[in-house]
């Protein structure tokens, strides 16, 4: 029997292809949106934190906080304990601190031949390669010679390379680093991978030079902006922390006058972040959903409005109340999970597309696929149940002389 | 084989109520083939809606097969005329857009027949009628004479007690009118039970006895030949 209904009703829906499709649309456009906001919104967190952890999740950041300004005085940060010497004291007293490595940046304009590109400068030592799992891509980067004697040497990151000297070699040529009404001049002497973004920024758009350079030539203090740390292993990572935190802690006696961060802090932030995010898209998504499923009720009421009469001579010849229900019910099922396939289809063709753009990995999953269309066909039957109702509840003397 | 007794029918519409049926009583005997005439207004609408069991009376009772239907619930009325009664409209009321098969089909769909056991009493209702040929044309495809021998086919092919026929030739001309005609006299003739229910006079003719309809009342009976 239920064979039967599902039979009557594809038929019914089939001899009215037009309304059919009119009223799966909303469904249609509610399931495609859903699938393909989730799909993009997974795939581009994948892409994020693949990048991330491929810069190593032992990172961490140790930067001043800062103070109250209190008294008239001004808010200052504490980074007064912030200079090479505090760097030093981490690798020997935290034995699950690998490396360190200082992080000075300012920003200022690159000028070679007649090109010029505002950067970021990057002042570091050695350390920063491992830290960053970074390297040179031609030419080297900066020696121990480079940071005892200050010289002025430079790499570039790749993406600034491309930019100022396009397809030729930079390599051997002068620069020009214009910032504050001052010019200094170095040398070019390597050019460094390409390489994705993290917790360090854009790397591929900043250049670097020895630390004794930038704090002589550029800042003119002995003052560090902030310290990358490399933990032994991801596994050390929070312990590293710990022990970094306990040792600024008796330098400083106040928690306020540093920060910590490591890469882990950082794709939890993300992740929060892109769960929100998608969230709130399905949630719009979730309501064309809603919008659809009232569009299949709305069809449904008319489509048995205009059925009245055949309903009254299914009723004359027999058909009881569920008959007719469960008739309209598997009609309004149909549209929904027809609708909600097609929707899935649109929605992965979507992801698919805008994931191409992006150049990233598609991410489908199918609990989403499933929810999805779960999600429809409770739309279907939610708006369906009304109008099967109303039909089946049709007196047939009334229904057989409806014209 | 079915019997009304003091029918009444009482149609309430807000303050007003019309009185539709006052009193009807009469037998059909098995075979016999009756006929209900009578001008509009006369109720004959509202007894063959009450005959057919698609309406309850407001009082009275109508035994039909031996078993009183007056006050059953809809879907036991759905099943006794799924089971008992024939249809046959002057408006045809064949499913639109779907086979003159699938339209015979319909009554036995609802009764629980299997598929094969549906076909070919179906296709076999459909030689009878004359339309053998036109089993998989839609119903929008073939003429007016055509569609109501699909309309008996139906009627008929649960076997039901009672064949129940209102103005089954209204929308049709005259030849075809005749045809039809003989297609009920030949039903009559196999055994069928039949109720026309008419306002024309030379259709009623076709029956062993006439029951004139007036103002909700049998004003008078008339038999127009002995049974065959």
């Amino acid at each position: 029997m239920l064979f039967e209904t599902i039979k009557i009703a594809l038929r019914s829906l089939f001899n009215n292809k037009m309304r059919t499709f009119l009223s799966m649309l909303g469904i249609i456009i509610g399931v495609g949106a859903v699938i393909a906001v989730i799909s993009i919104a997974v795939s581009s967190r994948e892409q994020v934190t693949s990048s991330i952890s491929q810069m190593g999740s032992n990172l961490i950041t140790i930067s001043p906080g800062f103070r109250r300004g209190r008294f008239g005085g001004f808010g200052s940060s504490a980074d007064n304990i912030f200079t090479m010497e505090l760097g030093e004291s981490i690798v020997n007293y935290c034995p699950a601190v690998k490396a360190v490595a200082p992080n000075n940046q300012t920003s200022g304009y690159l000028i070679a031949a007649e090109n010029n590109y505002r950067v970021n400068i990057v002042g570091t030592t050695i350390d920063y390669l491992e830290i960053n799992n970074y390297s040179v891509a031609s030419g080297k980067f900066f020696s121990q010679y480079d940071l005892d004697n200050a010289t002025d040497v430079m790499v570039l990151g790749s993406e600034l390379a491309e930019e100022l000297f396009g397809r030729q070699s930079p390599l051997g040529n002068k620069i020009t680093f214009y910032y504050n009404n001052q010019r200094l001049v170095f040398k070019i002497i390597g050019v460094m991978e390409e390489k994705g973004m993290g917790i360090t920024g854009n790397l591929n758009g900043s250049a670097y030079i020895p630390i004794s350079t930038y704090l002589n030539k550029i800042s003119g203090s002995r003052h560090i902006d902030s310290f990358f740390a490399q933990a032994n292993s991801s596994e050390e990572a929070k312990l590293a922390v710990s022990q970094i935190d306990y040792l600024l802690f008796k330098y400083t006696g106040d928690r306020n006058e540093y920060r910590l961060m490591s890469q882990d802090q950082l794709l939890d932030t993300i992740n929060q972040v892109t769960v929100t995010m998608t969230l709130m898209l399905s949630g719009i998504a979730g309501i064309s959903l809603l919008v659809g499923g009232i569009g299949i009720m709305n069809i449904m009421l008319v489509s048995v409005t205009e059925r009245t009469r055949e309903i009254g001579i299914r009723k004359a010849l027999g058909a009881k109340r569920k008959h007719i229900l469960s008739q309209f019910i598997v009609e309004a099922l149909t549209l929904s999970s027809i609708g909600g396939i097609i929707g899935i289809f649109i929605g992965y063709f979507i992801a698919y597309g805008v994931a191409n753009m992006g150049g990233w990995v598609l991410v489908i999953s199918l609990p989403t696929v499933l929810l999805a269309f779960g999600f429809s066909l409770i739309v279907g039957l939610f708006f369906g149940i009304y109008p099967a109702f109303k039909a089946s509840k049709l007196d047939p003397v009334i229904a057989l002389s409806y014209e | 084989m079915l019997r009304v007794e003091n029918l009444t029918k009482v149609y309430k519409n807000g303050e007003i109520e019309v009185e539709a049926l006052r009193g009807v009583s009469f037998e059909v005997k098995t075979g016999e083939m009756l006929a209900i005439m009578g001008p509009s207004g006369s109720g004959k609408s509202t007894l063959m809606h009450l005959l057919g069991c698609l309406d309850t009376p407001t009082g009275g009772r109508y035994i039909l097969d031996g078993n009183d239907v007056s006050n059953l619930k809809e879907d036991q009325l759905a099943e006794i005329r799924n089971k008992y009664i024939g249809f046959v409209f002057q408006q045809f009321n064949l499913l639109s857009r779907t086979s003159v098969l699938h339209n015979v089909e319909v009554p036995l769909i609802y009764n629980g027949v299997r598929k094969r056991e549906r076909r070919e009493i179906a296709k076999e209702m459909l030689e009878k009628v004359g339309l053998g040929e036109r089993l998989h044309h839609n119903t929008n495809e073939i003429s007016g004479g055509q569609k109501q021998r699909v309309a008996i086919a139906r009627a008929l092919v649960n076997n039901p007690s009672l064949l129940l026929a209102d103005e089954p030739t209204g929308n049709l001309d005259s030849r075809t009118e005749k045809e039809i005609m003989e297609i009920f006299l030949q039903l009559h003739q196999q055994g069928h039970t039949i109720i026309l229910v008419t306002h024309e006079k030379s259709i009623a003719r076709y029956a062993q006895r006439i029951i004139y309809l007036v103002d909700g009342r049998i004003s008078r009976e008339e038999v127009v030949r002995d049974a065959v």
